[in-house]
């Protein structure tokens, strides 16, 4: 089992790390990490000198192992080690980062001559480095930007250009210290890193300067802290084997990344038991690391999560994982969307941001409505007596007009209404008219409804169309008073 | 009144139940007014006929609404109460302190009916029905009067 191997490689047989680390180590596992930084030292060199900001580096010093030796370390330096120490995976004991990076330091400024010592504990610090940092983690198995992001998450975004080519360095290392990295780490990182080079750099940027996408999806897995998604991330990539689309598709957009969140989703139940004994590792690394690295990240990595169908969730970089957080974050995600809502309805909210303002102005609104409507029905009651209700008044008034009959079929109760809804559209003289009329006006016979009929065919739709569509059904039926107080009767 | 007024945003995903509902907001609520315009004599006081009307204008409105909404299903049940009972209420709905209880969201609560039985999620749901309820029947309202003063 690769595992092994790589627990052999990297754990057990320190003698390997020793001297040439870099040389041996990424070879079984990453050797396409390896090719490609080999051809960009410059690149790395600088990015490193950028990222540690610290003097420059040495060329000339073991090619990649050098420069993975002092990423390791200022990884080390900036990570929290002291909780990756304490995870099985990483048998070598790491004492302190931050005391590896002075020989990493010092090691770089003198040029590159003695690797070997200050390399095997190193290449242990690299590992606890790499192990602290919770995107090697899960990003090594999956995608090939994992240096680039981690470093960026670390926090020197300065070097982003060439954080790309980082990452594959990284990459292998992380895959080895994690060690339960599966067995498609190194084929994966390999196929991401040869064939995506500038779209790893491209995705650095991206992720660097915007609080990295593709951190979020797979520092989602990773800092879930979950076993089941770290091996629900495993297993959809593994599952799917497009690693290259995989990894691009994390960087490039959160919508490619919800590709896999769905499927990731769907593997989670089925790989979960699977994926238990490496994922209880990498948990703990995670937990530990996520706590620390939580604040940074979370702002970065909210924003560039899409809304999730709230049935599945996958939690966030940096944030919380466990169940609770999960669903509170639901709730907020579904809240927000209820107020989006209520900013359309209220009007002149679309300037207002904040729920609490927005939450003001709702109230003052709905109690707005109340009040008119109150202020209406005082209204209608004063209005009510001195008008013997219209509608008589009004159809009887429309009767008197030549107007059209419209032929209709009987809608006894809505035409009543919706008959008089619309003649009270209608603003033209015949509805004057008939309200003038219907002033001391008893009941009267009811005309037909032709006046209205024609009325509401005139009328701009008061409602809606269907509305009149709806009374020129009713209109027009029988005539007389008891069809008007037949309907009535029928309420 | 301008008729363009009313068709605004008529035709939205939201509002596709609105249309009918509006037909039927309007039918009984002109229906209840005529009611008590028939039944009010000249000897009835004005304070009664108005709350007769508010009257009409809320159980038109939860009548539009139907069932669907939490908000209509409680005020039907208020109106029907008030005029069976005429009594303080039994029970009124169980209210657990609810999350998300902030000032705003208990003014919210007393302001919408059925708020005290809502989490806060689905009080900003019925909110928002009810705003569209309550502007669809102050439109009404106004229309009805206009063509009655005019």
């Amino acid at each position: 089992m690769e595992k092994e191997r790589f627990l052999s490689v990297d754990w057990q047989s320190p003698d390997m790390n020793s001297g040439a680390v870099a040389d041996q180590l990424p070879r079984p596992f990453l050797d396409l990490g390896w090719e490609q930084p080999v051809h960009h030292d410059a690149k790395f060199e600088s990015a490193i000198s950028s990222l540690v900001s610290s003097p420059s580096l040495n060329p000339s010093s073991g090619n990649g192992s050098v420069v993975v030796r002092e990423l390791v370390g200022w990884l080390g330096s900036i990570c929290d080690s002291g909780d990756i120490s304490q995870t099985s995976c990483y048998s070598t004991p790491l004492n302190s980062p931050p005391k590896l990076t002075l020989p990493v330091l010092g090691h770089r400024q003198q040029g590159g001559g003695g690797l070997p010592m200050p390399g095997n504990e190193m290449a242990d610090g690299q590992f606890t480095g790499f192990a602290a940092n919770p995107g090697f983690v899960e990003r090594a198995p999956r995608s090939s930007c994992f240096g680039a992001w981690s470093y960026g998450g670390l926090g020197d975004q300065s070097g982003l250009p060439e954080a790309g080519n980082l990452s594959r360095v990284p990459s292998s290392h992380s895959l080895k210290s994690a060690g339960a990295l599966q067995m498609g780490v190194p084929d994966n990182g390999k196929d991401a890193s040869k064939s995506n080079p500038e779209r790893i750099e491209t995705e650095m940027r991206s992720k660097l300067g915007g609080g990295m996408p593709p951190s979020s999806t797979s520092g989602r897995t990773m800092a879930s802290g979950a076993a089941n998604n770290v091996s629900k991330r495993k297993a959809a990539s593994r599952g799917r084997g497009k690693e290259a689309p995989l990894s691009s598709s994390n960087v490039n957009s959160p919508t490619a990344a919800e590709d896999e969140h769905p499927d990731a989703k769907r593997c989670k139940p089925a790989k979960t038991n699977g994926a238990d004994k490496d994922s209880v590792v990498k948990q703990e690394t995670e937990q530990n690391i996520g706590a620390s690295q939580k604040k940074g990240k979370e702002n970065n990595a909210k924003p560039q999560e899409p809304p999730k169908d709230y049935i599945h969730v996958r939690a966030r970089r940096g944030q919380a994982t466990d169940s609770h957080s999960l669903a509170e974050r639901v709730r907020r995600e579904k809240i927000g969307k209820r107020m989006k809502l209520l900013q359309d309805l209220v009007p002149g909210c679309n300037k207002i941001t904040g729920k609490a303002v927005m939450l003001d102005e709702i109230i003052n609104y709905v109690q707005s409505l109340q009040r008119q409507v109150e202020f209406l029905s005082m209204k209608l009651a004063t209005i009510n007596p001195q008008l013997d209700f219209d509608l008589e008044t009004l159809l009887q008034k429309n009767m008197h007009q030549e107007h059209e009959p419209l032929p209709q079929q009987v809608y006894p109760s809505e035409g009543t209404s919706t008959a008089f809804s619309y003649a009270q559209q209608h603003q033209g003289s015949p509805l004057q008219s008939a309200i003038t009329n219907g002033l001391g006006v008893g009941q009267q016979p009811l005309c037909p409804f032709d006046g209205l009929a024609d009325a509401t065919s005139q009328l701009g739709s008061f409602w809606e169309s269907d509305l009149q569509y709806v009374v020129r059904m009713g209109i027009g039926q029988s005539q007389g008073a008891e069809f008007f107080s037949q309907s009535l009767h029928a309420d | 009144m301008e008729s363009k007024s009313y068709t605004t945003g008529s035709r939205d995903n939201a509002n596709r139940n609105l249309e009918g509902s509006k037909t039927l907001m309007a039918s009984h609520f002109l229906r209840a007014l005529f009611r008590i315009q028939q039944t009010s004599t000249t000897r009835s006081s004005f304070a009664g006929r108005r709350r007769r009307i508010r009257r009409a204008a809320y159980a038109s409105m939860a009548y539009s609404a139907g069932t669907r909404r939490a908000w209509s299903r409680a005020l039907l049940r208020k109106l029907r109460s008030r005029a069976r009972l005429r009594f303080p209420r039994r029970l009124s709905r169980a209210a657990r302190p609810q999350r998300g209880d902030t000032d705003q969201a208990q003014v919210l609560r007393k302001l919408v009916p059925g708020g005290p039985g809502m989490d806060y999620c689905k009080l900003l749901e019925e909110t928002a029905d009810y705003i569209r309820c309550l502007t669809t029947q102050v439109r009404l309202m106004q229309t009805v009067m206009d063509s009655i003063s005019s």
